[in-house]
């Protein structure tokens, strides 16, 4: 990967990659896994860009869809070695903000369903539901709805953390 | 009052040390050991296939009446997994300290020299075990006659003219000679096609990985 691509086509989206895999990680050390392989992805995929999405559109989708195959396979590999490391990642807390907020937030982003996860930070990140819906392959909307019942249930968890 | 969650996120973000970028470094490292260590275990999962595939068709051949094939495929087999046991001993000495692109050079020049010694051992091992097929068939006791010896006697009744060498029809002798010498002239290529079917997708990503970390050096 040479550095011009990565500071010209990676560094402008390296925020929401960074806010998009904190959300399937619970350590620091799978975060950086994940983000080194959606950079890595992103670099191998770049021939396959048509541009008839943006490329911001291109980079949320590899993303997305490196975390979720990531968090598929070291589920897999978890339920392979033993149940107890799953209930302990689950249960772990990750604070990699100073802000405590933020961490109690993503704690509870972190319970949501995976593709909840996606869709809350896109819509924190100030996404329109239709590029949502583009990001995500779905019908936009059905975004508005999921995006209200989402705030809800983080809402109800935060209470539950903050109260 | 109490910050939406909108809020949160955006105040959140705001310090300084919340967005830092995880450093592009040991990119291919566990993707290197990985892939290598996959290699291993299927490697040797491979030889003790071989090893008790031998071992049972030792058996079943000495109760089917071809103890001489099963003979023959035991030795050839056995040799052919010393060979390798002793090719998989040397990957332990490749250094696992040097950097990914190291490690995986020296896996891959072990792969080269695997290949190479194992296409050499094909060009004999394919003609041995066609040619422990046709004794072990020959010999097999058929009431008291040895399988061959009856097939000659039919063949003569149709053909009493049929040139014969030591007990054995010219062209029979000719066909197998043929058979063999194909499997020694593309015994390289049947083991190459034998490797790319177990190993074809294990070989493409360390293909891939190496051009990867190439790319990344330039």
């Amino acid at each position: 990967m040479s550095t011009d691509f990565y500071t010209t086509s990676i560094t402008p989206f390296s925020g929401i990659i960074i806010k998009l895999c904190r959300a399937y990680t619970n350590t620091q050390e799978d975060f950086e896994d994940y983000y080194q392989e959606v950079c890595l992805q992103i670099w191998r995929s770049k021939e396959n860009f048509r541009a008839e999405s943006e490329w911001s559109t291109w980079v949320y989708r590899i993303a997305l869809n490196v975390c979720l195959t990531l968090l598929k396979k070291n589920k897999n590999s978890s339920e392979l070695f033993a149940s107890d490391s799953l209930l302990s990642e689950e249960t772990e807390e990750n604070h990699a903000f100073a802000d405590e907020s933020l961490n109690v937030l993503y704690d509870a982003i972190r319970k949501l369903s995976e593709i909840d996860r996606a869709v809350i930070t896109l819509y924190l990140e100030e996404n329109s539901y239709q590029e949502i819906a583009d990001i995500i392959g779905t019908n936009s909307n059905n975004i508005g709805v999921r995006v209200k019942r989402i705030k809800t249930r983080l809402k109800k968890i935060l209470d539950g953390k903050i109260n | 009052m109490e910050k939406s969650i909108e809020d949160i996120w955006k105040e959140g973000f705001l310090k300084s040390d919340a967005l830092v970028a995880p450093k592009i470094n040991n990119l291919y490292t566990h993707k290197s050991i990985h892939i290598i260590d996959k290699f291993k275990r299927m490697f040797k999962i491979n030889l003790i296939a071989i090893i008790a595939f031998s071992f049972v068709f030792l058996v079943v051949s000495y109760f089917v009446g071809i103890p001489i094939m099963g003979v023959m495929f035991f030795i050839t087999l056995t040799v052919l997994v010393i060979i390798n046991k002793r090719l998989l001993d040397s990957l332990k000495k490749i250094d696992k300290g040097v950097s990914s692109y190291e490690y995986l050079k020296g896996f891959n020049e072990w792969i080269n020299q695997q290949v190479s010694i194992n296409k050499r051992f094909a060009t004999v091992m394919y003609p041995i075990i066609f040619l422990s097929v046709i004794i072990g068939f020959w010999h097999k006791d058929t009431e008291g006659i040895p399988l061959g010896d009856r097939l000659v006697g039919e063949v003569l009744k149709g053909f009493p003219d049929i040139y014969m060498v030591q007990d054995i029809p010219l062209i029979a002798l000719i066909v197998v000679l043929l058979i063999t010498g194909v499997l020694a002239l593309l015994g390289g290529r049947i083991y190459q096609w034998d490797l790319n079917i177990v190993y074809g997708r294990i070989f493409k990503k360390l293909k891939e990985l190496m051009a990867d970390i190439e790319e990344l050096k330039e």
